[in-house]
């Protein structure tokens, strides 16, 4: 059992979160296991607890019941004052980029690195490595307004993954991005993903996850019905009596062939 | 690399929000200054109340050189004079109103002189033998005054029985008044001076909100995130009370030390050195508010 909860990067045991007592909760009796190095999409409608996994995963928030390890330490127990050390492990990424307008690129991705300390011969060594790994090269001086979606998202992804975290969580990082940059984006991602981090993204886009053929993890209404590896967007099951059938298979698929083994597979294919 | 980093924070946020720090600056400028203006009240009550006035009540001046009262025709006190007056004092008649007693000799009564006057120039210009020799008393009953100035004024060699406290208090309560009153205007404004702090710390909280939740994410610790916005009220509130220590100051050296102490020679006032023993008090006080009301804001409106 612990060697299991080393293996997984984020693991969510029967997770429950509700938000308010009078509504459904936002997530229901959640298992979940995603591996180190492993890429993993989070898809389902809006309101079907995506955002609230990603929260749960930073600790912003409490699971109302269960437990969620992040690198095999249960967030529950993480005192307050060590939550800057959880996220420092962390790397988030936002649809809307969350720049500083008035700042540079290369004072966006230092800041990153100011803020816990980082002394200033390292930051001058590692921004632009960073920078250079999300194709952002000889842009170190413009500022956000200056730079097109695309870039300003390659700015944010540098500075969630600056301080080399072991899991990048991505919150819908394509939803303001055409089609074309998109693809750039993800390309990002995949690259990031390479060097070892695990990644986890949020997303409607189904053109993407039809392309990058990964895993997908689908929620609705709180609940995961789907988790299968190198898969599409949508589900293979007829939509037909979908939603029942969805249930009994994701409640039979946890606790028997185990979510893990599908992702696992799918990375030792790559 | 940390604390330039938290020194640009703060110099940035002092910067967007100047007409808020301008604010709070004066605001504590003012109940601090008024916090200062009790405390200079109460030390010019003590300056004044001497050496003796917390020990004693009434004072019998014995004749000195040149003194002019009808007890004095004889010329100064002799020694025969001031030992039947000692008699006088320890007999049972008078003992009963009496606590004790202490003899105040000339060069004694110069050496308490000084210390009162040290701040005033008539000291250079009075010698031990100006000064008269004195018994002091320390009643047991101060209202039964009358009883000791009856029976001593017409002794030989006494010039006169003086109620010292009963021409001191009235000045003393007139002073107290004013020092309450300034206590209560400092209230008031330390009040006001707290919501302003916690108003601008919000403001600035919330203008740099984006900051903020950034640091966060990547996993800046609490003291990183909220040490700018402290030390912003912090600096603000300190700019004041050192505002505040120099008004207190100027009026010490100005007012008190150049005019007062001219219009009344004959007055004990304090020195502005001794004011700005004040100084200290109102950084610490003005530090202590403004960091107070900004952690309790923060952790209100500020998430870590």
């Amino acid at each position: 059992m612990p060697c299991r909860v080393l293996r997984a990067m984020i693991r969510f045991e029967n997770v429950t979160k509700v938000y308010d007592q009078t509504t459904r909760p936002a997530l229901d009796s959640v298992n979940l296991e995603i591996d180190r190095g492993e890429f993993a999409f989070l898809v389902g409608a809006s309101g079907s607890g995506k955002s609230t996994f990603l929260r749960l995963v930073l600790k912003e928030d409490r699971a109302t019941s269960g437990a969620v390890y992040v690198a095999g330490q249960n967030v529950a127990k993480i005192s307050s004052w060590r939550v800057p050390r959880l996220r420092r492990g962390i790397g988030v990424v936002f649809q809307d980029f969350r720049l500083l307008p008035q700042k540079n690129v290369f004072a966006n991705v230092a800041f990153a690195m100011q803020v816990i300390g980082k002394s200033r011969s390292v930051i001058r060594d590692t921004v632009p490595e960073v920078l250079k790994t999300v194709g952002l090269e000889g842009k170190e001086h413009r500022m956000p307004h200056e730079l097109s979606g695309g870039e300003q998202q390659r700015v944010a992804i540098a500075r969630a993954v600056v301080n080399r975290p072991g899991i990048l969580l991505a919150d819908e990082p394509t939803g303001n991005l055409d089609p074309t940059t998109s693809m750039g984006i993800m390309g990002v991602l995949d690259k990031i993903n390479q060097n070892g981090t695990t990644v986890v993204m949020a997303t409607h886009d189904d053109d993407i996850v039809n392309e990058m053929r990964k895993r997908v993890v689908e929620l609705r209404n709180g609940v995961v019905i789907r988790d299968e590896a190198k898969a599409l967007y949508t589900s293979m099951i007829p939509v037909v009596g979908q939603s029942r059938r969805l249930k009994d298979a994701s409640g039979r698929e946890n606790p028997e062939t185990g979510v893990p083994g599908d992702g696992r597979e799918g990375e030792a294919q790559r | 690399m940390r604390l330039a980093f938290i020194l640009s924070e703060i110099g940035s946020g002092l910067r967007r929000n100047l007409s808020m720090v301008v604010s709070v600056i004066l605001v504590t400028f003012v109940s601090l200054t008024f916090v200062g203006a009790a405390g200079m009240l109460q030390m010019q009550i003590n300056q004044m109340k001497g050496y003796w006035y917390d020990k004693v009540q009434v004072a019998i001046f014995l004749c000195s050189e040149g003194s002019t009262a009808a007890g004095c025709a004889g010329g100064p006190v002799t020694s025969e004079q001031q030992e039947s007056l000692n008699t006088l004092l320890e007999s049972p008649a008078v003992a009963q109103y009496i606590n004790d007693f202490q003899f105040e000799s000339k060069e004694e009564a110069y050496k308490h002189f000084k210390d009162q006057f040290s701040n005033s120039p008539i000291v250079d210009s009075v010698t031990p033998d100006q000064l008269p020799a004195s018994f002091r008393i320390n009643m047991k009953d101060p209202q039964k005054y009358e009883i000791i100035s009856e029976t001593f004024s017409s002794q030989p060699g006494v010039e006169t029985v003086i109620d010292q406290r009963q021409l001191l208090e009235r000045l003393f309560s007139v002073m107290n008044g004013a020092s309450l009153v300034a206590v209560s205007i400092a209230g008031v404004m330390i009040v006001c001076a707290i919501l302003l702090i916690a108003t601008t710390i919000r403001l600035s909280a919330f203008s740099r909100r984006r900051e903020t939740g950034i640091m966060r994410l990547v996993g800046a610790s609490k003291t990183v995130i909220q040490l700018p916005f402290i030390l912003e009220g912090v600096i603000a509130a300190v700019i004041g009370a050192a505002l505040a220590s120099a008004t207190l100051w100027a009026v010490s050296h100005f007012f008190l030390g150049e005019f007062m102490s001219r219009q009344y020679p004959d007055t004990a006032f304090i020195s502005s050195g001794q004011t700005l023993i004040l100084a200290p008090a109102l950084l610490i006080l003005g530090a202590s508010l403004a960091g107070i009301s900004s952690l309790l804001t923060l952790r209100r409106y500020l998430r870590v």
